[in-house]
């Protein structure tokens, strides 16, 4: 029983670090779709907070700079998109995937200038786990979830804040209303321009955070397109958590117990191609988006300018 | 200034701009400028060799440019076109292991019959979604990129995997199937002549053909379109299948003509370049043959660049990246030339 209990606990602790720099991207997506903004360029979002916050962490020796960092790293990709996508009202799909080349390319080009070509990859001390008091004296769930590393507590906080944002507030209403029908909240004088803005600063955020986990709490090093998808999965995880703040978290956890799943079903030899696995949340997203038809989590004008003057 | 110099102006001032952010970024990193600059011409154009891996990389980019493009016509935007790619180079995979006995043209007409289907359903179910049930193609084209390259792993791994082979690759396709050398001692194959022809029809049918003119219709208007009696659901469909049937008729010329069998990461992102390439080759089929050869001159030279002078290769992702959204910016600064000659 015990050691069921420890397979148990091991299975949730891994989940959850597979998890964290998904749901904390996903929740900057969530918000920023909720304002109607579509963000394909996630993964550049991440993969700018990935370089800017180990580069940043590299220099100055300190992981708090880092994670500062990984964040305006997000921002910085997430204003030019707002840009593109609130002011030059561009596709925001091919924005994003514009983004994504750019940042792909410009981070591995400014790696490359900054450390020249290696062998030995430069690296950081990773980020350590701080054990809460009290809490972390839970059985079972108490060490998994209350002696992780602080940017796992920054996401549970996150989680909550979110939570309360979306469904307890004036601003989460004003949020909906922006990304349902910016011409009824325009009239209603909510300002839906500043509103995406906003949404997208903290998209950027969250975002850069997410890619910074990568970096600084599970690598501790940078190499060319680090982040590999998972922006594009943290889209996902938005999809099955249906734009709810601890959905979103446990889909997230769905999708890292399948990785860990993976990993240890490898380890333990039975042959079963990795991608039965790895493919298993896309499908799922397909089936949630067509099961979901009709009544879908998105905002109606997700993805599409507001432009005053036009009817 | 009158709109149409406007526009010729906007065009010329996105052109300078990304040449002038690219020389900064190489003048950054180069040993010099000038090193730099030769380096990249003869990586591109240096010798027959060169020139003709420049065209080995449009191939699969044209196609899969045209494969965006015959999405977009209709409004359904496909970012696919790397999982149709995949789906049509198992089809092509299929057919040669199956059917190594049938006579060599008929494996290659079949091959891209089936190519063109297998791609083609692939961005139809998204289509269908997207039509019936208003389901977002955007991020339901991208779920299916994941899919099938995890399909494409797995049938590796099991019923495609090569008997004698350690790494999950297929056997080599019969050598009837291999499409024939246009440059002999380049690797330059024959599927240059299918991307043009593949061009070709797709001028003619979208706009030379009833269908065609239906798919544009729904694209520009949808509402207008069901008015008038078009069905809209149909054309969406009908242009969905085109679209991934391109993708697929790529990952068929890459098994046939290059590669000669299936392997995991065959496309370096054609998939997603490609949508760079119907950006910049204004979503006309012919433009997207130009387009595509300017991009692949951007990857093929900037080897040449990092060969001769130590810029990083990711130069070129970041040439992409800025072209886009300069083409982007344009028609900002379209409004803005043509506003300040009415006020002055």
């Amino acid at each position: 029983m015990a050691e069921l209990m420890d397979i148990i606990a091991s299975f949730l602790a891994s989940s959850l670090r597979q998890a964290a720099p998904l749901s904390l991207a996903a929740l900057g997506v969530a918000y920023a779709e909720k304002a109607g903004i579509l963000n394909i360029g996630e993964e550049g979002i991440m993969l700018s907070g990935a370089f800017f916050g180990f580069i940043a962490a590299y220099f100055s020796g300190s992981l708090f700079v880092g994670i500062i960092s990984g964040a305006l790293g997000g921002i910085l990709i997430s204003m030019i998109h707002a840009f593109m996508c609130i002011k030059v009202k561009a596709n925001q799909t091919i924005v994003g995937l514009a983004l994504n080349f750019f940042t792909l390319g410009l981070t591995s080009f400014l790696f490359l200038l900054v450390f020249g070509q290696n062998t030995k990859l430069p690296s950081v001390a990773s980020l350590n786990p701080i054990t809460l008091p009290v809490l972390s004296k839970i059985p079972v769930l108490g060490p998994v979830f209350f002696s992780q590393n602080i940017l796992i507590y920054i996401l549970y906080l996150a989680i909550i804040v979110f939570f309360v944002v979306f469904y307890k507030t004036e601003w989460g209403v004003r949020l909906t209303a922006v990304g349902e029908n910016p011409r009824a909240a325009d009239s209603a004088g909510l300002g839906v321009n500043a509103t995406r803005y906003v949404s997208c600063i903290i998209n950027g955020v969250f975002g850069g955070l997410g890619g910074a986990y990568i970096t600084l709490a599970q690598l501790g090093y940078f190499q060319e397109d680090i982040v590999s998808g998972k922006g594009y999965i943290a889209l996902v995880v938005v999809i099955l958590g249906r734009h709810n703040p601890v959905f979103i978290l446990l889909s997230a956890m769905l999708i890292g117990f399948a990785e860990s799943l993976q990993f240890s079903l490898q380890t333990m030899g039975i042959p079963l191609p990795s991608q039965a696995f790895s493919m298993l949340p896309y499908l799922i997203a397909v089936i949630v988006l067509l099961l979901s038809a009709g009544k879908s989590s998105s905002p109606a004008f997700l993805g599409i300018p507001y432009e005053r003057d036009k009817r | 200034m009158k709109r149409k110099e406007a526009s010729l102006a906007a065009s010329l001032i996105v052109l300078f701009l990304t040449i002038l952010l690219s020389l900064v970024f190489i003048g950054v990193a180069g040993d010099s400028l000038s090193s730099s600059i030769s380096g990249f011409f003869k990586g591109a154009f240096g010798s027959a060799y060169s020139i003709s891996e420049v065209f080995v990389k449009a191939i699969p980019l044209t196609l899969c440019g045209l494969s965006v493009a015959a999405g977009f016509y209709s409004g359904f935007t496909n970012i696919g076109a790397e999982g149709q790619f995949y789906m049509g180079a198992v089809a092509a995979t299929v057919l040669g292991m199956y059917c190594p006995f049938l006579p060599g043209f008929l494996l290659i007409i079949l091959g891209i019959v089936l190519s063109f289907l297998f791609g083609g359903i692939w961005a139809a179910i998204p289509g269908v979604l997207k039509a019936k049930f208003g389901i977002s193609e955007v991020i339901n084209t991208l779920m299916f990129n994941y899919i099938a390259t995890g399909i494409v792993g797995i049938l590796l791994q099991t019923v495609l995997k090569a008997p004698d082979a350690y790494f999950p690759v297929s056997s080599y396709m019969p050598e009837g199937m291999w499409l024939f050398k246009i440059i002999p001692g380049t690797r330059l194959h024959a599927g240059l002549i299918l991307a043009v022809l593949s061009a070709i029809f797709m001028y003619v049918f979208v706009w030379r053909t009833w269908a065609g003119f239906k798919i544009r219709a729904v694209g520009s208007n949808r509402r207008a379109a069901s008015c008038a009696g078009i069905n809209v659901s149909l054309s969406l469909v009908l242009s969905s299948l085109l679209s991934g049937g391109f993708a697929g008729l790529a990952g068929f010329s890459e098994i046939a003509g290059l590669q000669h069998r299936l392997l995991e990461g065959m496309s370096p992102g054609y998939g997603y370049l490609a949508i760079v390439a119907s950006l910049l080759g204004g979503n006309n089929p012919f433009g997207i043959i130009l387009a595509s050869i300017i991009i692949a001159v951007i990857q093929v030279g900037s080897q040449g660049m990092q060969r001769s002078s130590g810029v990083p290769t990711a130069i070129s992702n970041i040439i992409l990246g800025l072209v886009v959204l300069l083409i982007l910016l344009r028609p900002v600064l379209v409004k803005a030339l043509s506003k300040g000659d009415n006020n002055g």
